[in-house]
């Protein structure tokens, strides 16, 4: 078996020298939650809305990416092409799921894809998430464990309990690893930020408390999970 | 409402043994009396409770331990299992009454029927998000039904626990609100 060293977490090996240059400047950052700005945070979490400090990347670095992930040369990256091009460090393909969420959150014409413009968020949001998930896989075993994502997690500022842990993991692990890998973990991610973002909708005091119909609460469920 | 299943350890509740159930349950369990989600896959798939129906997935199965959890061990002892078991069969005869092609898939609207028929009492609203979760291409097939069926026993339950005035509307913490929904 070979074993993953280094791990190549997002897009493809021939980019990976200029996006070295670009993690030097992101390894200025010590705090990953503050990296992430576009990330909405856990409800009570000290991060929210940090401001955004990185520069931009270089355009033509973006453009050279761009072209060589979508090979049908539509000017438009579908899922399938992005998913072809990103690694979750398992040799399987990426979660299917989380690439379809991750275009729907940057498509802002509903086309199923991304163009150039779009795909700079896309981008970034990966690399953001790589990041995070670097800076909290300790032990450098490609997979975030119980322990690595409890503190993920309490770092976004969620409050769960322990058991909860093994929930989330037995949930998400496509692997059956009893770990997450990159995929699955920003899989979960989303969805707890997207349970955060339909609960903050109905908080309309902002007191951390909402008070629901068992209508509402169906809906409010059955769109999410 | 009692807890049924909370605590029943080794040895259980009376005329276990002679329960024909228990032979499927005891076949897959461990010395501490609980099965966990791929047991439990095991267990229903050996007993033939899908019948002519796909056996059920594993996410499913792990739904059904979440929504019988009370302890939240992540697994399920024998008397939990015996209230899981009636429930099957409840919405195997309920599917199975809609499905009258025996295709071993139902047809949108006839879920919406089927739920009515279950005694949920849904907005269109509600059921549109449910049959949008829930149908490939318009069906859905038995272990989906399966699995939309745990949900909403499940959530139901999550529900009547908050409302403790009993008035339709419950109250949930953030915290807590986030770790219910995502066990469902």
């Amino acid at each position: 078996m070979i074993s993953p060293a280094p791990l190549r977490l997002g897009l493809i090996e021939r980019v990976r020298r200029s996006e070295f240059t670009l993690r030097q400047q992101l390894r200025e950052e010590t705090q990953p939650s503050l990296l992430f700005s576009s990330f909405k945070m856990a409800y009570h979490s000290p991060y929210r809305g940090a401001p955004h400090i990185n520069a931009p990347p270089d355009q033509g670095f973006l453009w050279n990416i761009f072209q060589r992930v979508d090979k049908d040369r539509s000017g438009v990256i579908s899922d399938s092409e992005l998913q072809q091009a990103l690694s979750n460090g398992t040799w399987t393909p990426f979660n299917p799921v989380t690439v379809r969420s991750i275009i729907s959150m940057f498509d802002r014409e509903n086309k199923g894809g991304v163009n150039f413009n779009e795909f700079a968020g896309v981008w970034k949001y990966i690399t953001d998430w790589q990041n995070i998930f670097r800076t909290y896989d300790r032990d450098n075993s490609g997979f975030i464990d119980k322990n690595e994502l409890k503190q993920a997690l309490t770092g976004f500022g969620y409050r769960l309990s322990d058991q909860f842990y093994m929930t989330l993991i037995e949930k998400f692990d496509r692997q059956r690893k009893g770990q997450v890998a990159f995929d699955d973990f920003i899989q979960c991610c989303i969805v707890l930020q997207r349970l955060t973002d339909v609960f903050r909708r109905y908080d309309t005091d902002q007191d951390g408390w909402i008070q629901v119909s068992y209508e509402q609460y169906l809906s409010m469920v059955f769109n999410i999970v | 409402m009692a807890y049924p299943g909370y605590g029943a350890g080794p040895g259980g509740a009376p005329g276990m043994q002679q329960d024909p159930l228990y032979g499927y349950f005891s076949a897959v369990a461990g010395h501490d009396g609980q099965i966990s989600a791929d047991e439990l896959q095991r267990c229903l798939t050996q007993s033939g409770i899908s019948g002519s129906y796909q056996p059920f997935s594993l996410d499913t199965c792990r739904l059904m331990i979440n929504m019988l959890d009370r302890d939240m061990s992540g697994t399920m002892g024998f008397v939990e299992f015996k209230e899981l078991w009636q429930a099957l069969n409840g919405w195997k005869n309920t599917f199975a009454s809609f499905d009258r092609d025996h295709s071993g898939m139902v047809e949108g609207h006839e879920l919406q029927q089927a739920i009515s028929s279950m005694g949920y009492n849904l907005s269109q609203q509600a059921m549109n998000c449910i049959m949008k979760r829930y149908s490939l291409n318009g069906r859905i097939p038995f272990d989906e039904f399966v699995a939309c069926c745990v949900r909403l026993r499940a959530l139901t339950d999550q529900f009547r626990r908050r409302d403790t005035s009993h008035n339709g509307s419950a109250t949930f913490q953030y915290d807590d609100f986030i770790q219910v929904t995502m066990s469902i």
